[in-house]
């Protein structure tokens, strides 16, 4: 036993003794030779030691890199060596020397300093790492690397990133490698015609980076010199002044912007110069109380003009000349023609490609934004439109499911259980809710459509507010499972969060269980039958009391089912049925009353509407909103019964 | 005398009498010319309600005597608003800016004013030119032509394109509903050049009026009252005599109406555009009394409350709508304001002012279902002008048609 704690000893001062050995080494000799730029850490100077490190070839110039730029590196006072540590507490360090590296043990940290490189230094050292990167063992740091790289590549990564290419193992790398080796030749090639054939690799392709790349090319300046323009410079296109595109007080103004003109007389200055003259109550001879009429404004200015009180203004005549004699054109940044010329081409040939995807994504979007109005307005369909019953509390059972959903969330951690589990509660909360507003209120205005409009909007100002009274004013959180989060993305352009992928699924299979109930079960047969002839199927021995109880239920529940799909993507407040109410009304209306193909087409032709026209004017979703409902009113003067109208006795009437 | 229109309906001679008392007693309370029993904004209150009784009238004219339920009257009432809000914003700014310019070395020019105020009125949604509807804001005459112009054509534009593909019943009530929507969401545009959602404000000063607030707020009670009453003279008179018959044919049955040979289109045309009309000048008179106006008070949800009051208050009749508005706005006021106690059950206080829409939803559903005659229907009972027992048989072929008080005239 003592001779082990021996032994243990006598390891530990050898520990100890080797560093004074291992501190000497190739390493510590070039950062001791950079010594002096190290320690002056300035920006602007920093540049040739990192080099110097970067290209010594040694094994270690990575780690001293990566060392320095994490703020790890620390050098002794007394002597100027370097070495890396990781601070055990306030005051103590376990110190490492870079050749070896050698554990050189914890040391008091007095007498060591760190280096503390400004973000400007990091940056440098970060780039110059990236050759370290590029090539490293580990697969993710190849990938970090050639993200940095795609983020802020520079003109010196060139080289190091085409070296990095032959031997890389990995296919999938590999040829992000060679796709960024390309877009970093279009920005730095070192000729012309090496940056045009990289341009012309991405011919047609869509990626946002290669738009990226290509479009600082065709960045233009606008320019102006006296005479012709200049011969030989890189011109987009000439500009005449008064055009519509160039007004001519663009055009002086870049005159005068650029020094060559005198400024034109604004009204502003006009009224200061002549406020400065005013000398006994008049201003060149006309009286002050006259100046409210500009003619006498500019009859008083040209008066001091002549005196030579005021500097001479330009005048239209002088404007124009001024105008003439120069040349206004848009000129390139980039030099070369044959660089922009072929980053137009290629430009061009991704814009069509473009578009055609731009136009799929914008479908998709549509046809999310019609699933969620099919789902706000499926219930709707049964209640209005089977049993022409208004019910203005429907965004209510909307809004009672979201909460039903949020509720269940809170009692039950797990999310994919507890959305599992509010669809059917949603649905049995709604359907009683329904099923007792029914018996309640409705039953006694079945002949009197009017007064159900009202009696409904009385519970659904009271519901609205209950709510509130209950869960608050503010927005409550309704959080999707995580196999919902992010996007399908099918490429650059076209992509849809997997949330709206959901609800279109959703709306699908609700459009295949109204089928089902309404033409193969006995409940949609009673129903249809209760609607068309209430009387006739009273006599063939049907309730028609208890099918309309169920059928209200029913739509009610579909509605509270479409609140928990509508609070995933919307945030729950007591407000939330109210938006979806008048939308679902207008779907059901425009797509033809009791029937479901027409709610369906409703609810598309509303959708894609409402996208084409926020396309067409993108700034703006209120201006959409409002022309959309434009259009429908229009609309329903052409097609009062909506897109599909039920013909014959369905018709009822 | 015996046949004149006064003495076949004496109810406009109560109304107007009470009308008339209420007004005097409210003059003689306030601060400007009486005893100040009652607070300027109270008075500001009760005149802001006379503007909500007389666009009831419009709606129960509409509703109650013609059929149409429409959703959408306010939005005239808002339009009305904007107008007259437009010329005060306008006016009140163009002192402003000109006194501040007259201090200015020289005089400034009409181009220049015109540019202060521009800067002035629409800094707030970040322009400073003038939208082209505002080309008659400078004119109190034109922008008062405007509140009747602008409601009466969109209200003659919907209206005829509505009923002229016979949408009736409640694909009427949506339409007129997705009507005001699309205004309200326009408004709420800065485009649209009415300041966006900042709407107009400032309305309660009279530009040039140095008289302080507790006078304009007396002169504005008369003006209310005024137009309350000229507006219940011209509906009753419009309801009754063989146009009213008319009118309230096409509510109980359009196509006997149309069969027998009258225009339906024509009659619900003028209905629906005379009430737009009535709503709107009810507008102009409420806003300046409120002070601001966005496009929020055009929401879809103002409409439905306008026949909340009508449906409280009794439909086809209008002092039914006077009293429905009159009531339900002032207990709304008066419970919202928070001057209702609280009630006390032990596990739970009851808050009015969370409360009172539930109760007032609540009271909408009983109403609709037990008494849809609504308040005005009490005064059959007082007047002891009971229908003659029909033994529970209806008058006509819907069971809402006809209404006992018009079976007996």
């Amino acid at each position: 036993m003592p001779r082990r704690l021996l032994s243990a000893l006598l390891c530990l001062i050898s520990l100890l003794a080797t560093p004074l050995a291992a501190q000497e080494g190739p390493l510590q000799d070039l950062l001791q030779s950079q010594r002096a730029l190290i320690e002056d850490s300035s920006r602007r100077t920093i540049g040739p030691a990192i080099d110097a490190i970067r290209d010594s070839g040694l094994d270690g110039a990575a780690l001293v890199l990566e060392k320095w730029e994490a703020r790890e590196m620390w050098q002794r006072e007394s002597d100027g060596l370097f070495f890396y540590a990781e601070e055990v507490n306030r005051d103590t360090l376990h110190l490492y020397a870079f050749d070896g590296p050698t554990d050189l043990g914890e040391v008091p940290d007095e007498g060591f300093d760190q280096l503390k490189p400004n973000s400007g230094i990091r940056g440098l050292i970060a780039s110059a790492l990236v050759q370290f990167q590029l090539s490293d063992p580990d697969i993710s740091r190849r990938r970090a690397a050639l993200d940095a790289l795609a983020r802020d590549g520079n003109a010196d990564h060139l080289p190091v990133l085409r070296a990095a290419i032959e031997n890389e193992p990995d296919a999938a790398i590999r040829a992000q490698k060679e796709r960024l080796e390309r877009l970093l030749t279009i920005r730095f090639g070192a000729t012309d015609a090496a940056r045009i054939e990289a341009i012309a690799y991405f011919r047609g392709d869509l990626a946002v980076d290669v738009r990226a790349a290509l479009n600082p090319i065709l960045a233009t300046r606008r320019e102006v010199v006296a005479g012709e323009p200049p011969a030989g410079a890189n011109i987009a296109a000439e500009l005449t002044p008064g055009s519509e595109t160039f007004p001519a007080e663009e055009a002086y103004g870049l005159l005068v912007s650029a020094g060559l003109a005198p400024a034109r007389l604004t009204a502003d200055a006009q009224r200061q110069a002549l406020a400065a003259n005013i000398v006994e109550g008049r201003v060149g001879g006309v009286p002050v109380a006259e100046l409210s009429d500009p003619a006498a404004r500019d009859r008083a200015y040209d008066a001091l003009e002549a005196a030579g009180t005021v500097p001479a203004a330009a005048t239209q005549s002088e404007v124009e000349a001024a105008l003439a004699a120069h040349s206004f054109f848009d000129r390139y940044v980039e030099p070369s023609a044959a660089v922009t010329d072929a980053a137009e081409e290629a430009l061009n040939s991704i814009e069509l490609k473009l578009a055609v995807n731009q136009f799929i994504d914008l479908a998709l979007d549509a046809l999310s934004l019609a699933s969620i109005y099919f789902l706000a307005a499926i219930g709707l369909a049964i209640t209005f439109g089977v049993m022409g019953v208004i019910n203005m509390a429907h965004g209510e059972f909307i809004m009672m499911g979201a909460y039903t959903g949020y509720v269940l969330q809170q009692l039950i951690p797990n999310y994919t259980v507890s959305i599992l589990v509010a669809i059917p509660v949603a649905f049995a909360v709604t359907f009683a809710a329904g099923v007792a507003m029914e018996r309640l209120v409705i039953r006694w205005l079945y002949s009197r459509p009017l007064e159900t409009l009202l009696a409904t909007f009385g519970i659904s100002i009271a519901l609205q507010q209950l709510a509130k009274n209950i869960f608050g004013t503010q927005a409550r959180p309704l959080t999707s499972p995580g196999w919902l989060d992010g996007q399908l993305v099918i490429n650059d352009i076209i992509g849809i969060s997997w949330i709206r992928v959901a609800i279109f699924v959703l709306a699908l299979v609700f459009l295949a269980i109204y089928l089902f109930i309404m033409q193969r079960t006995r409940l949609g047969l009673e129903t249809r039958a209760v609607t068309q002839n209430p009387r006739m199927a009273a006599s063939m021995g049907i309730n028609p009391d208890r099918v309309n109880m169920l059928t209200f239920g029913l739509g009610s529940g579909i509605a509270g089912i479409a609140g928990v799909a509508i609070g995933l993507f919307a945030q729950v407040t007591s407000e939330l049925g109210q938006g979806y109410i008048v939308q679902s009304f207008m779907t059901v209306v425009v797509g033809g009353v009791g029937n479901v193909w027409g709610t369906l087409a409703g609810a598309t032709m509303i959708g894609f509407l409402q996208k084409g026209i926020e396309w067409l004017n993108p700034s703006n979703t209120l201006a959409a909103q409002t022309y959309m409902i434009i259009f429908i009113i229009i609309f329903i003067q052409f097609r009062p019964r909506g897109i599909i109208a039920l013909k014959g006795r369905a018709a009822g009437d | 005398m015996k046949n004149s229109f006064i003495a076949r309906n004496p109810s406009i001679l109560i109304f107007l009498a009470c009308l008339a008392v209420f007004t005097l007693v409210i003059t003689l309370m306030s601060h400007a010319y009486g005893t100040g029993g009652i607070s300027t904004s109270f008075v500001k209150t009760l005149g802001r309600t006379l503007c909500l009784c007389l666009v009831a009238i419009a709606m129960d004219l509409v509703w109650g005597y013609c059929g149409i339920l429409s959703l959408g009257h306010f939005a005239f009432f808002g339009l009305g608003g904007y107008m007259v809000g437009m010329w005060l914003m306008y006016a009140r700014t163009e002192i402003i800016v000109i006194e501040s310019l007259a201090n200015s070395p020289i005089p400034p020019t009409a181009q220049e004013v015109q540019d202060a105020i521009g800067t002035q009125i629409f800094g707030v949604v970040g322009s400073s030119e003038f939208p082209l509807i505002w080309s008659f804001a400078h004119s109190l005459t034109l922008q008062l032509l405007l509140v009747v112009l602008i409601p009466g054509v969109l209200a003659l534009v919907f209206g005829w394109l509505a009923f002229r593909s016979r949408v009736t019943g409640v694909y009427l009530s949506i339409l007129t509903q997705a009507m005001t929507l699309a205004l309200s969401l326009y408004l709420f545009q800065n485009e649209s050049g009415l300041r966006g959602n900042n709407g107009l404000s400032g309305l309660q000063n009279l530009p040039g009026v140095t008289a302080g607030q507790d006078a304009i707020s007396v002169w504005f009670l008369w003006a209310s009252a005024l137009a309350l009453g000229l507006g219940y003279l011209l509906a009753a008179w419009v309801v009754s005599g063989k146009f009213g018959s008319v009118v309230r044919g096409i509510r109980d049955d359009e196509a006997r109406v149309r069969f027998l040979g009258y225009s339906v289109e024509t009659y619900k045309l003028f209905i629906f555009t005379l009430t737009a009309i009535i709503a709107a000048v009810a507008g102009a008179l409420y806003y300046p009394q409120a002070g601001i106006i966005n496009p929020g008070e055009i929401a879809p949800i103002a409409s439905i409350y306008l026949a909340v009051w009508v449906a409280i208050g009794g439909r086809g009749r209008l002092y039914g709508a006077v009293i429905g508005a009159a009531v339900v706005s002032l207990v709304s006021t008066w419970f919202t304001g928070g001057m209702v106690p609280a009630l006390n059950l032990g596990f739970y206080r009851i808050d009015w002012v969370d409360w009172w829409l539930v109760l007032l939803g609540l009271s909408f559903v009983l109403v609709t279902l037990f008494a849809p005659k609504g308040i005005g229907g009490l005064f059959d009972l007082v007047g002891a002008r009971m229908a003659p027992n029909r033994h529970g048989a209806d008058y006509g072929p819907g069971k809402g048609s006809l209404r006992e008080k018009e079976g007996q005239e």
